[in-house]
């Protein structure tokens, strides 16, 4: 499912997603999403972040959740908080090396590799899965 | 100190002979979100009972906000909202009627939010009660419940009537509630992935045992799958640490593990020169592990 989040500052709106079934915490889930879009160049340092109740709102998610993942990121340097405005995408911070984001995008190929094998799929029909998504996404 | 919603201490309920439940004890803060999880028989409905004191514990105690569970005051029946599984209530009155009625008893009863609520959830306000629907009746209970916008509100399984679209309104109305920080809820529900969304705690009775009470990103962490293939057969005295399941055929083993860490992976790959891959589980997939009878191998 799908949900756009306008940041109610000038950024392009952007999307965040939840899957509450999948076993990821969903808070893990968030702090995965910020974490891509800011390797991927989405968000830019100075960006904001929708609020903790926004974000619940539009994710129909606990509050708790949306504060948890910021906190973490936030200690992480990621993202810091400004007063008064929420929470933002720190300045130091730049666009993550291609080993960088490739590690990122790891777990989830590792599980997506043990899930078609249990499934008996060969290589080329999980590659060609995997392509026809690609093509889908792609804008 | 930290404010307790719901505490009990080696709480016990005997029907007869029946031992339904079997030493509660439980410390839930004020301001979680609890569900409550457990298979057809495990206590769900007795322990609620036993909670906001329509049921008298066998041994052991149970308080709700401060107050003795069998002993409740004016001011913390204020503050509690209680739906029943079985929701009862005067057929010949309309829905408008009963609302009046109800709000009658309730100082802070908010009548913005009732009728907010009447048109999310799409209830009949001019209808008698008598001939709603199962789906409408639960809806008019959850939303009498929370007209006076209680401090603890104790669902039994809220959504069990309610269509997918309905189920969707109540956890969004829910989800609102809950932004107050001091409020607590607590609800039994089978629907695990309503939980998910919503829950942040998470109690699983077992045989009217607490099975586990954490957390639920927590246990979402800590509960894996692990998938381990060794280069020959495992031998019949394999074991994994904390392993609640083990599956084993041939040289393929699968394991349900709480607490699977690097250190384990490790460990199993260089013990068994094997590959190793950590699964997340769902709720629903921890769930059934958990409650299934199969005894781990040894």
């Amino acid at each position: 499912m799908h949900y756009c989040c306008n940041t109610h500052l000038q950024h392009e709106p952007f999307e965040f997603s939840i899957h509450p079934s999948s076993g990821v915490p969903i808070y893990r889930q968030l702090m995965d999403q910020v974490r891509a879009f800011v390797a991927g160049g989405r968000l830019k340092p100075g960006d904001m972040l929708p609020s903790v109740r926004q974000m619940a709102a539009e994710l129909e998610i606990n509050m708790m959740t949306v504060s948890k993942a910021y906190a973490r990121l936030q200690t992480e340097g990621l993202i810091e908080h400004e007063r008064g405005q929420g929470m933002r995408i720190s300045e130091q911070r730049e666009t993550g090396t291609l080993a960088a984001r490739r590690e990122q995008l790891k777990p989830f190929i590792d599980q997506l590799v043990a899930r078609a094998l249990q499934l008996g799929l060969t290589d080329e029909q999980i590659l060609d899965q995997v392509k026809k998504h690609l093509r889908e996404q792609r804008p | 100190m930290t404010d307790f919603a719901i505490r009990t201490g080696n709480l016990w309920k005997n029907f007869g002979s029946t031992q339904v439940l079997r030493g509660i004890t439980l410390d839930i803060p004020a301001g979680t979100v609890v569900g409550l999880l457990g298979a057809n028989g495990a206590g769900k409905s007795t322990l609620i009972k036993c909670l906001v004191g329509l049921l008298r514990p066998t041994m052991g105690k149970s308080e709700l906000l401060g107050d003795d569970s069998l002993h409740l005051s004016a001011e913390v029946k204020e503050r509690l909202g209680y739906v029943p599984q079985d929701i009862r209530l005067y057929s010949w009155m309309t829905v408008e009627q009963i609302i009046q009625y109800t709000s009658a008893y309730y100082p802070k009863w908010d009548q913005k939010l009732v009728e907010k609520l009447i048109t999310n959830w799409d209830i009949p306000r001019t209808h008698r009660i008598g001939p709603l629907s199962p789906g409408q009746l639960q809806k008019l209970g959850l939303l009498l419940a929370m007209g006076p916008r209680p401090d603890l509100l104790i669902l039994d399984e809220p959504v069990a009537a309610l269509d997918p679209l309905a189920r969707r309104e109540f956890l969004r109305s829910l989800l609102e509630f809950a932004q107050e920080e001091s409020k607590t809820i607590l609800f039994s529900t089978h629907i695990t992935s309503d939980l998910e969304r919503v829950a942040s705690h998470v109690v699983m009775l077992k045989s009217g045992e607490v099975n586990l009470y954490e957390e639920l990103d927590a246990l979402k962490d800590r509960v894996k799958r692990v998938r381990i293939v060794a280069e020959g057969d495992f031998p019949p005295s394999f074991e994994i640490p904390n392993a609640v399941q083990i599956e084993v055929t041939g040289k393929l083993a699968i394991a349900t593990v709480v607490g699977a860490d690097d250190a384990l992976v490790s460990l199993l790959k260089q013990k068994w020169t094997a590959t190793v891959s950590v699964e997340d589980l769902n709720l629903e997939e921890i769930f059934v592990e958990l409650n299934s009878q199969i005894t781990p191998r040894a």
